[in-house]
């Protein structure tokens, strides 16, 4: 079957390897991933934003894209765009004054946009018809675990994993609404589903640090390191991600946070789609494990499953 | 034609009342009484300073029998608080008290306008609406109905006993409803009471003994009130006898079958912080004193499976064959007092309440500090025993919440947050006590002189704000907060937290009160009649309120609150019979479609259809007579008495024409 899939620019720039692992792993579930024809960037932090109008203008566009294409969902696995996408679909969704002036320019923006093109099309509202869902999410209400889990090729025996939710996967929780924001399981779920175990402990959505990292990187770099520190003495072997920002503060800035805190002796920092492409069956070099600055090859130790479960 | 003959006989009489200056420095009263001398119906007319007092009411009696007067208007405050005063008069005068009209010329007039010339014209056509209201009202007489002089009582906790025991000693039986297996409420688990820390049992078990052996006071554990049919002085009650599998006459407490019994369950008295058997006795001095099966936890009430209890039990106290029944029950009043509960834990997961042993609520700490409890009174934490050195309080956890949580504040637990403080010091000396807290709020008799003792001399540390979040690290819980008065963030290591929950309706009670028909606020707290003047009375007649199941409130207030309402059904039960106001609203069958529209308006459960007529039939005693079915009834069938669409129609025409 296919299905829309909005990477965004980072997952085709700094962090590919959330890309290839999830396009890999979607592969095995014989789901095929379609990328809206000319999607942009969805704007970042910006249409976050309350006030500005404009913002709103490129995940929209993306999003009536979807739909032109005949999409009714649209997954992203980069937790700033599953934000992003969400949040501005819910303002064209409940606020007229949005959604008139953002389908206004829309308008415009595709009568331009026929001049260069030989055939015309029409043009017609978008009022957030397309659902946006995390990766997560889709795996969990659509694919549904008992499917995935027909299909697990590895054992993840071994594999003590602190899922990290950071914060655009629960806030706001009146928008976002995936799970309790307090004390969220959805992540240990997953976990727990392709067969890791899942470690409980208190950071688990705690900030990172976030963009601080840009303006005040000793703050982002603390912010990391207690997250981290709270998921070693927790046990974990790794920590889960699913926010390309998450993992640069965690996984780039470790060497940082090794200097500034001499207690901490590191940790590997992964993709969720990387164990769930892993457990798959998926071959160990196609998960992107280059990209990451604390190896975490070690963890991927290939013990296939037990005949007995197919 | 019959009506319009009779108004044209009638004579009206006006009485324009000065208030003192309250109307008359707005309102030209003078003026008033003299347009309306000779409008039409009107034969009487005149203004008085204060109509209310004697001498004015004395005026009104006269003048009615003078001149023969077969229907007054008094132009004076709004009908809420004279209407009584005037309707007496009148009576003592010899006409019918419906016959009284009430022109309110103070809150809709005197008291809103400053325009004198204008003010003066609006009084004249609101007495003018009421004349042509008064020419066509009739003579009502109030309705009739016994009352049968006994009082259900639903719940047994520290409310219910008191409502109960008030009750039964002003000479009239009662029937007191209790879920559970013991009577004593929430007040029987707590430890000391404050602000005389009196200890919580040992002032509560002589009433609950009392109850018990109290000749009027008919007493049902383990009993749950299935319906409740009627209306006020003459409710039928179905209560449901759940099976305590123990005979509780031939029980004598011998503990045999406890000792045998294999199952294991967390003990709820001690709120899970201790296990009991299936088969056990609440706590010692539960009342009825006898042991309960626990049917759930049971190995199946079933002699070939297990049987221990059964066949160790001498007495043959221990029945398996026992079956749920209905017990039917005629009351007069209800006095509804069915406690509260403490919020979940899981609804605040940021404080780790569902994952921490050593994160407890209130109640839970009230276990461990109690002597009756699972350590004996000693303080340790519940994960490893050992005695905490530090403990943190957060009040107002999920209370004064208006995003997340609840809104209302709790009211009892500065209090208790302030006594658990200096309990815990006391009895560890050595130990820090730390206070999260928004404000303090200590309104009530020696209660501020109390926490001021907590602050000062058991030197309990208080930090004004709230708590963001507690987690485990290694042995200790880390407490993240605010210092609101710093500006700070506190970070802050325990052994144990105590967290004052919020105080919620209690759990499952939505499902009794919808058998009820009584209305709640959106908290899920009964609802009373009026907030200042009414406060333990339901609008629903006949059902009195008690208790948390009103509201937090604490021990003392709960008492007052429940006497209060014993009271109530004294003054219900002492009358001969029930008088109700005849302005009930009526159907005439003639023009009624049985559309149903009306019953579905009524907020008092008064209407219904009669099935085989299907027509609405009115229940004349439960009506208030609101009038929300008259006003919504398409045919007109449903006319309010002395308020029909004719009499309202009139008003109008009369003060809009000039």
């Amino acid at each position: 079957m296919k299905l829309h899939y909005y990477p965004g620019c980072t997952l085709k720039e700094k962090t590919t390897a959330l890309d290839v692992s999830t396009r890999e792993a979607m592969k095995r579930l014989d789901i095929e991933l379609v990328e809206p024809e000319g999607w942009t960037c969805c704007g970042a932090e910006y249409p976050l934003t309350e006030e500005k109008l404009v913002g709103l203008a490129a995940p929209i566009r993306v999003l009536r894209q979807v739909r032109e294409e005949g999409g009714d969902v649209v997954v992203t696995t980069c937790s700033f765009c599953y934000a992003v996408l969400k949040r501005a679909n819910k303002a064209i969704q409940e606020d007229p004054l949005k959604h008139k002036r953002i389908n206004a320019y829309l308008r415009d923006d595709i009568k331009i946009d026929n001049l260069t093109k030989e055939k015309t099309t029409g043009f017609a509202d978008y009022n957030g018809e397309v659902k946006v869902m995390h990766l997560l999410e889709y795996l969990r209400d659509r694919v549904g675990y008992p499917r995935i889990q027909s299909r697990l090729k590895r054992d993840l025996k071994g594999l003590a994993i602190a899922p990290y939710y950071g914060c655009r996967l629960l806030r706001p929780h009146e928008e976002m609404g995936l799970d309790e924001p307090d004390n969220p399981r959805f992540f240990e779920e997953f976990l727990e589903a392709v067969g890791c175990k899942a470690v409980d402990y208190p950071f688990k959505q705690e900030c990172c640090g976030s963009y601080l990292s840009v303006s005040l990187p000793a703050a982002a770099t603390e912010a990391s390191y207690r997250v981290l520190r709270s998921a070693r003495l927790n046990g974990a072997t790794a920590v889960a991600v699913t926010c390309p920002l998450c993992f640069y503060n965690m996984d780039h800035r470790q060497n940082a946070i090794k200097e500034a805190f001499l207690d901490f002796p590191g940790l590997p920092v992964v993709f969720f789609t990387q164990i769930l492409a892993w457990a798959l069956g998926v071959d160990k070099r196609l998960l992107g494990l280059g990209e990451h600055s604390v190896p975490a090859d070690g963890l991927f130790v290939d013990h296939p499953m037990a005949e007995v479960r197919s | 034609m019959t009506a319009k003959k009779k108004t044209k006989e009638k004579r009206i009489g006006l009485f324009v009342c000065h208030c003192g200056v309250n109307i008359a420095s707005v309102v030209d009263v003078e003026k008033v009484a003299q347009v309306l001398k000779d409008y039409p119906g009107v034969s009487f007319s005149t203004n008085y300073v204060y109509m209310c007092s004697d001498p004015g009411q004395q005026m009104i009696i006269d003048t009615i029998k003078e001149k023969h007067l077969d229907g007054i208007i008094v132009a004076a405050c709004s009908p809420t608080l004279h209407e009584k005063t005037f309707q007496e008069a009148a009576r003592l005068a010899g006409l019918n008290p419906y016959q009284i009209e009430i022109a309110n010329i103070r809150e809709q007039d005197s008291w809103v306008h400053t325009d004198k010339a204008k003010a003066t014209k609006k009084a004249i056509k609101i007495v003018k609406s009421h004349v042509a209201k008064a020419l066509q009202n009739e003579n009502l007489e109030p309705i009739k109905v016994d009352v049968n002089k006994r009082a259900l009582i639903i719940g047994g906790g520290i409310s219910g006993l008191q409502a109960a025991l008030d009750i039964a000693d002003h000479g009239y039986e009662v029937i007191l409803v209790e879920k559970n297996p013991s009577i004593g409420g929430k007040m029987i688990q707590l430890s000391e009471t404050f602000p005389t820390l009196d200890c919580s049992q040992c002032i509560l078990t002589p009433k609950m003994v009392e109850v018990s052996r109290h000749p009027r006071i008919k007493l049902l554990t383990c009993h749950e009130v299935d319906s409740v049919s009627g209306f006020v002085g003459n409710f039928k009650v179905r209560i449901r006898k759940k099976p305590r599998y123990v005979d509780e006459t031939l029980c004598n407490l011998c503990g045999e079958c406890e000792k045998v019994c294999p199952q294991i369950v967390p003990d709820e008295f001690n709120m899970g912080l201790s296990f009991r058997k299936a088969i056990y006795m609440p706590f010692p001095q539960a009342i009825p004193g006898t042991y309960t099966l626990d049917a759930e936890h049971c190995l199946g009430l079933n002699p070939v499976r297990c049987g221990k209890c059964k066949d160790v039990c001498e007495k043959k106290a221990v029945d398996y064959d026992m079956k749920e029944k209905i017990v039917e029950e005629n009351v007069g009043a209800i006095v509804v007092a069915t406690g509260y509960d403490l919020y979940t834990m899981q609804a605040l997961g940021e404080y780790g309440g569902e994952k921490y042993d050593d994160v407890v609520n209130g109640l839970e700490f009230e276990r461990i500090l109690s002597a009756s409890g699972p350590t004996g009174g000693s303080i340790r934490r519940p994960s490893d025993g050992k005695i905490p050195k530090s403990i943190v309080f957060v009040q107002c956890s999920g209370s004064r919440d208006t995003e997340k949580h609840n809104p209302y504040c709790s009211k009892i637990c500065c209090m208790y947050t302030a006594k658990h403080a200096m309990m815990y010091r006391h009895r560890v000396p050595d130990g820090q006590a730390i206070v999260f807290y928004i404000d303090v709020r200590t309104g009530g008799k020696a209660f501020d002189e109390f926490y001021q003792r907590t602050v000062e001399e058991e030197k309990v540390l208080y930090i004004r704000g709230k708590v963001s979040k507690i987690f485990k690290e290694g042995d200790k819980l880390i407490v993240w907060g605010a210092d609101t008065l710093t500006g700070k963030k506190v970070e802050v290591e325990a052994d144990m937290v105590v967290l004052a929950m919020a105080m919620v309706k209690a759990d499952g009670v939505m499902d009794l009160l919808k058998k009820l028909k009584i209305s709640t606020d959106i908290h899920g707290f009964l609802a009373e009649a009026h907030p200042k003047l009414r406060p333990v009375e339901s609008l629903y007649a006949g059902f009195y309120l008690a208790g948390c199941a009103h509201g937090p409130k604490d021990i003392p207030e709960t008492v007052a609150q429940a006497s209060a309402a014993a009271a109530k059904v004294g003054n219900l039960f002492a009358q001969k019979e029930l008088a109700h106001e005849p302005t009930v609203v009526p159907v005439n069958d003639e023009l009624c479609s049985g559309c149903g529209i009306c019953i579905t308006m009524c907020p008092y459960g008064a209407r219904s259809l009669d099935p085989d007529r299907h027509v609405a039939a009115v229940n004349e005693i439960l009506c208030e007579g609101c009038g929300a079915c008259a006003a919504a009834c398409p045919s007109g069938a449903a006319q309010q008495r002395n308020q029909t669409d004719d009499q309202i129609f009139s008003m109008l025409r009369a003060m809009l024409r000039e």
